[in-house]
């Protein structure tokens, strides 16, 4: 075990000396933070959705009809004259509560602007017909008894109605957005690429000038070199973790959902990228060739995996091809306790995809690295 | 007799239908430095491999201090091995290498520091410990080497090649390196195909070639093999061939042909008399000499009698 920490120390240490480090580690990444977290910002009036009510009615089912309305997540503003400007208006008409205590039907009027945004909108409609599912039940549950005593008869049945509205299982609500979907995404390619060049060339290049066979002329074995080798890529990707992190809280309020979950994400990756990283460096021979793969590899995962824009807002076809990039796994968890505050009950299977690769990649590595040419 | 630290027995081993070594058999007594010499591809670099433990698929045993040295993996700890390579980290200096490579042997850190220190002063590299290795000479790197292989205070030293490539001055200061760790009871095995080094440095040589030893003892025993003779060095533009024609055709007279190579071939004489006749006999027949050397008895005339070719290739 020492051997293992005293092997895969110093190759971090190395990592760390290379003058381009942290340009590549922070200055690098940063840049294209900033630009994808700008890119994909969240437009902020999504969130709440304005809705006018112009309220004509002369007795009292109006305010209750509109008291029903309220809701956090829409912004509500009652006018009793026609406005001039409106993203969506509901108009109640002046004989509304005669109608109601009539027990006749009428019509309510949703104005829209054209310009008026349709999830917003769809936002408005859900609220109103839960207004008006609510406001019938309670008709219903009132039952044949004079309507106009309503107010004051004190129904025990007022309110006892909820209505519950949830989209279709499986239907996006939210979008990922925001610099929360950017930075671990540039964090998981980050990890890929840097693990992939700076371990994969040091395992060859320790292979070629025999370091890595002298390590084995003392008394550590294959193993101990295998474990620390493996260990000192692994410490690589958790430190590029912990600086896009760190950057992350400092300067983008970044959020990551559960710490736990998300911490763990970055390990589990980083140890299939670690594995990845001693494979490629053992089959290819030339630092050239190994930063070329290594790159090309890493971006495409990336883009495949959606670290780059929400792998929500893809294609179904496309999103499933993407479960061939670890990436995607990563990056699928971090949405999901991200944006969608979900725990290990809903991506725990992630972990299992992420644990499968890790795997693949361990034994390909231990397949494949040797200590001489 | 001295107690034996290394007892090599019947090592063979091949690449495909290359035989890298052949029932190769030696022993070493403790603080005996020995020299290996042999050619290029005699097998030197597969021995060392073998004995280091990374290389498998031979046959034959290894005993070290009488036990089996690929039994017991703790059994390392107790010899050095100098790789042909530079095989440590540029990117650090020499102090920290020594840090890293002796941190692989159960040392404690302030014991570590001690000794990385007292042996970069025996190879000379105490004012440039800290210094980046990538502004070192071959010959410091060479040094810097050699003192990782004797970081943990091994009883046995191996080194191969430790002088390839390095300039006459170097060469001299990590032979001095070598004899003072066999002075300090060290037992060093070092592998050259230099004949003034092994000449220089070594209590003890062995010739091999083809994967096996032909001759082993002292220089002076090694000598003796040859015998109180003349060696007659001719060097011209002539073919191998050609020259082994017109020397059948003489009476020998006592003499006796070490090597034969295209421009170069070495006769060894225990008459001196009948020098002259051979080369009126050389010259009659029109063979284009250019030069022509009478030398002593040396190790290179035991190396050509045993190997039948020059070290020179
Ligand atoms: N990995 C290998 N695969 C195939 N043949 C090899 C391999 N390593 C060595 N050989 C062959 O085995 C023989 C002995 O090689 P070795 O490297 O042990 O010789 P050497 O004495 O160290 O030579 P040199 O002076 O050139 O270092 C040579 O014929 C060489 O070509
Ligand atoms: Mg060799």
């Amino acid at each position: 075990m020492k051997k293992i920490w005293h092997i895969g120390r110093l190759d971090l240490k190395l990592m760390v000396r290379d003058k381009a480090f942290f340009f590549w580690i922070l200055a690098f990444p940063l840049v294209f933070i900033l630009i994808f977290g700008n890119l994909y910002q969240g437009s902020k009036t999504d969130a709440k959705a304005s809705l006018t009510v112009l309220n004509q009615d002369t007795g009292k089912w109006g305010d209750y009809f509109i008291a029903k309305l309220k809701s956090p997540g829409i912004e509500l503003s009652v006018v009793t004259t026609p406005p001039g400007e409106y993203f969506r208006m509901l108009v109640i008409p002046a004989d509304f509560s005669q109608q109601i205590e009539r027990k006749a039907s009428q019509k309510l009027q949703f104005k829209k602007d054209s310009q008026a945004d349709l999830k917003a909108g769809a936002m408005a409609d859900t609220k109103i017909a839960q207004a008006i599912v609510k406001l019938l039940a309670e008709l219903v549950m009132y039952g044949d008894r004079d309507l106009k005593d309503f107010f004051d008869s004190r129904s025990p049945y007022r309110d006892l109605v909820t209505v519950r509205s949830r989209l279709p299982e499986g239907t996006i609500a939210k979008v990922p957005s925001g610099f929360d979907h950017t930075i671990p995404g540039i964090l998981v390619q980050f990890v890929m690429m840097m693990v992939l060049i700076y371990g994969g060339i040091s395992v060859m290049e320790d292979r070629k000038k025999r370091v890595l066979a002298r390590i084995l002329y003392s008394s550590a074995s294959y193993a101990e070199l295998f474990g620390g080798k493996f260990l000192g890529r692994l410490l690589m990707g958790l430190l590029q973790s912990a600086i896009l992190v760190g950057a992350g809280l400092l300067f983008f309020r970044l959020n990551l959902g559960n710490i736990w979950i998300s911490a763990l994400n970055i390990l589990v990756f980083a140890a299939a990228m670690a594995s990845l990283s001693i494979f490629v460096g053992s089959v290819l021979r030339r630092e050239e060739v190994i930063v070329g793969v290594s790159v090309l590899a890493a971006n495409m995962f990336a883009a495949l995996g959606g670290c780059w824009w929400p792998i929500e807002i893809v294609p179904p076809a496309f999103r499933a091809l993407g479960m061939v990039s670890p990436a995607w796994w990563a990056m699928d968890t971090f949405h999901q306790v991200i944006f969608f505050a979900k725990g290990l009950e809903t991506v725990w299977p992630n972990f299992l995809a992420l644990l499968a690769f890790a795997a693949v990649f361990t034994a390909l590595a231990l397949r494949f690295f040797k200590v001489s040419e | 007799m001295q107690q034996k630290i290394l007892e090599i027995k019947n090592l063979s081993k091949s690449y495909g239908e290359t035989v890298a070594l052949a029932n190769f058999s030696l022993d070493l007594g403790k603080g005996e430095v020995l020299g290996l010499l042999g050619p290029n591809g005699a097998g030197k670099t597969t021995l060392i491999s073998i004995l280091s433990g990374t290389l498998r698929g031979f046959s034959g045993g290894v005993a070290f201090k009488g036990q089996d040295l690929f039994a017991d993996r703790n059994l390392r700890n107790l010899i050095g091995i100098v790789p042909q390579e530079m095989a440590f980290y540029e990117e650090l200096n020499a102090m920290e290498n020594l840090m890293f490579w002796g941190g692989l042997y159960a040392i404690p850190e302030k014991e570590l520091k001690k000794r990385a220190q007292e042996l970069l002063t025996v190879v000379e590299l105490g004012a440039r410990a800290r210094e980046p290795i990538k502004k070192f000479s071959g010959g410091m790197k060479r040094r810097l080497n050699i003192a990782i292989g004797l970081i943990h205070k091994p009883e046995l030293l191996l080194l191969d090649e430790p002088t390839v490539g390095i300039d006459v001055q170097a060469k001299v200061s990590i032979l001095d390196i070598i004899r003072d760790v066999g002075r300090q009871g060290t037992a060093v095995v070092f592998t050259t195909h230099q004949l003034a080094e092994v000449e220089q440095a070594c209590s003890r040589i062995a010739i091999m070639d083809k994967g096996t030893i032909l001759a082993q003892g002292t220089l002076a025993e090694l000598i003796r093999i040859v015998g109180e003779k003349e060696i007659v060095e001719v060097s011209g533009e002539f073919s191998a061939d050609a020259f082994s024609a017109i020397i059948r055709q003489s009476d020998g007279n006592g003499m006796e042909i070490l090597s034969v190579a295209d421009n170069q071939a070495h006769l060894a004489f225990a008459d001196s008399q009948a020098i002259p006749a051979m080369m009126q006999h050389l010259f009659g027949h029109h063979l284009p000499i250019s030069d022509l050397k009478i030398k002593s008895p040396n190790l290179e005339a035991v190396f050509l009698k045993m190997t039948g070719r020059s070290l020179r290739d």
